[in-house]
């Protein structure tokens, strides 16, 4: 798996990308079928729009007091028979989680589909101490066997085609080769299985985690959130601080919500609501339950002016409408998060110095504005960053120069003038010469300026 | 109390999340539908805690000791939510919630009183607190991983069968 963030070279990602004809139609196809999906799911909402609004509402309102929340979550879960750890960035809760396991002794991982985990490349540190940590969420399963990384939040490995698929287990599962869908499923069924079984430690991220019971919340379809929080003896749950949410009681907004938006679904196959540890008299639930909770840079965040990123939930929804996303894929962007969301995730958590071509990784449609379940304002946060980029130095010469130029000239009505009749003069020149690229882009001055012709 | 509304809404959307519904009214009910869906000779885990469960359990030839080992579990669920179609599973009472997980056929006996209209009140149930797994079940384990095409049966059931009783 690269550790690597390449969102400096996101121009040569996406050009690379775009030459990728396999990986463009997949992508188009997964943004295709989840948008008409998503279209048709919510066609029998009635009020969508005072459930967005209502979503919005709570997730702001988590922000608003984000530190009680997290402080009462952590309360209740500790009384429910959890231990919860708080971790400042990325490298300490690596450290809490290698510790957990090595002090058990725990070699072998079950995983459960973690956006965060891969933020913080948990595999890979694990890996280095000699443990297993093996994903189990098919398309997951499918890209850890290549030793690759998501293309896509919600269905990561929609880049590999059934063939190249079937090869892989052929080569790695020691299996006949087949590329039918349902068959390549029932042999990670079976591969997995066992391995699930026999299990020392599960370890699963959490979409909600309700603050007033201590109650961490995951939505499956496959199954295999349900066996990594149940099976093992031990579960460790990471989950980043703005995954709050005051109560269970605000958890059906959420469940109308996030898998309409993501998949298309009514409702996922699963939703666990886990609370606490296995209580004496009963046949459920891991005996040691450890939740680490990872700040890596969210209160900043909290604390500036692009705040409610943090209302995010990670449907994708922004992705598949984005026509970047759509074109040049997941990977182009370089680190964790794609897409809308991930542009502004990712440059407020690894900085303008690490990512700043991904402020330009938009039209500023606001296709994603419209489809954002808790009403994120995307395209005023990429505004933002634009502005945040000027400032903290990482925009280009000539475009600093160019607009330190015009900021003059529109400044003096007659350096205005001046500039419009140089650009009549030279017009011919500049059409005969500056080729396609300019000459066909630039507006041809007007022969009488506008302000001339307005009586 | 459950309208014919209700239980109709409830089987509705249960069926267009590719679950199996039945309705029975007694135990010859029960009967006819288990030996219809559930084949004979299949190891089937039944925990007979509760009533229904223990009508059900007679009429299951070959019964396993532990859902590890079954091929199906029947069991009675805590309840049932009409607007999702889902099921409500939940580890209270000392049941083991993964039985209804591991087993390639999940059979799930509601009772008609149980049904739930709204998610919200599904949760409001547990305003007193929540036991240690509360896990909703809309239809059997799938995924679209490979080529956004549909496979059932990762790595929960592949069969999931209501029996409203």
């Amino acid at each position: 798996m690269s550790d690597v963030q390449t969102s400096l070279t996101f121009r040569a990602n996406a050009a690379r990308a775009i030459k990728d004809a396999p990986l463009r139609s997949a992508m188009r196809q997964a943004a295709d079928t989840f948008g008409t999906k998503r279209a048709d799911a919510f066609a029998p909402v009635a009020d969508l729009e005072a459930l967005r609004d209502k979503a919005s509402a709570i997730r702001l309102q988590v922000l608003d007091r984000l530190q009680e929340y997290v402080d009462t979550f952590a309360f209740q879960a500790t009384k429910a028979g959890a231990t919860v750890h708080r971790a400042r960035d990325a490298g300490s809760a690596r450290e809490i989680i290698a510790k957990i396991l090595k002090d058990r002794n725990a070699r072998t991982v079950v995983k459960g589909k973690s956006m965060v985990s891969e933020e913080i490349h948990l595999n890979a540190h694990l890996e280095k101490q000699g443990m297993e940590a093996l994903e189990t969420d098919l398309g997951e399963y499918i890209i850890q066997l290549v030793g690759e990384t998501p293309s896509h939040i919600i269905v990561p490995a929609i880049h590999k085609n059934r063939q190249q698929v079937g090869r892989l287990f052929a080569e790695k599962l020691g299996v006949e080769y087949t590329e039918d869908p349902q068959a390549l499923t029932k042999i990670a069924r079976k591969a997995l299985r066992e391995k699930f079984l026999a299990a020392d430690a599960g370890l699963s991220g959490a979409n909600f985690a309700a603050a007033a019971s201590g109650s961490l919340v995951l939505f499956t379809n496959e199954g295999n959130g349900r066996m990594v929080t149940t099976i093992p003896p031990l579960h460790i749950a990471i989950l980043s601080l703005e995954k709050m949410i005051p109560s269970l009681a605000d958890l059906p907004t959420f469940i109308r919500l996030l898998p309409r938006s993501a998949t298309g679904q009514s409702i996922t196959s699963y939703v666990s609501v886990i609370t606490g540890t296995r209580k004496p008299g009963e046949a459920t639930g891991a005996k040691e339950l450890h939740i680490v909770l990872l700040d890596n840079g969210r209160s900043e965040i909290l604390s500036g002016e692009c705040r409610e990123i943090l209302k995010c939930i990670r449907c994708g929804a922004c992705m598949n409408v984005c026509p970047v996303y759509r074109t040049v894929g997941g990977h182009s962007y370089g680190w964790t998060y794609p897409g809308p969301m991930g542009i502004v995730l990712t440059t407020l958590l690894t900085g303008m110095a690490q990512s700043h071509p991904l402020v330009d990784a938009t039209t500023l449609c606001g296709a994603c504005v419209e489809v954002c379940p808790v009403r994120i304002p995307l395209v005023d946060l990429f505004l933002k960053l634009r502005e945040r980029r000027v400032r903290e130095g990482f925009s280009k010469p000539m475009e600093k120069q160019g607009m330190r130029v015009f900021g003059k000239a529109a400044a003096s009505p007659s350096l205005f003038s001046a500039g419009q009749f140089l650009s009549r003069t030279f017009w011919p020149l500049v059409r005969a010469f500056g080729g396609k690229d300019v000459a066909g882009r630039l507006p041809r001055p007007a022969k009488v300026p506008f302000h001339r012709r307005v009586p | 109390m459950t309208s014919p509304d209700l239980l109709r809404r409830f089987l509705e959307n249960a069926g267009n999340a590719a679950a199996g519904t039945h309705v029975v009214f007694d135990a010859p009910g029960l009967r006819r539908v288990l030996s219809e869906i559930v084949p004979g000779t299949d190891p089937v885990f039944c925990p007979g805690l509760t009533d229904k469960e223990k009508a059900a359990a007679p009429f299951l030839p070959c019964r396993a000791a532990d859902y590890a080992s079954a091929t199906a579990t029947v069991e009675e669920v805590y309840g049932a939510i009409a607007e999702t179609g889902s099921l409500v599973c939940v580890s209270s009472g000392g049941r083991a919630v993964q039985a209804g997980l591991l087993p390639s056929h999940h059979v799930a006996i509601v009772s008609r009183e149980r049904i739930f209209a709204t998610l919200d009140e599904c949760f409001a149930s547990f305003a007193e607190g929540p036991p240690t797994n509360i896990t909703l079940v809309t239809g059997p384990s799938r995924t679209a991983d490979i080529e956004l095409t549909l496979a059932i049966g990762v790595h929960g059931p592949e069969k999931l069968d209501i029996i409203v009783f």
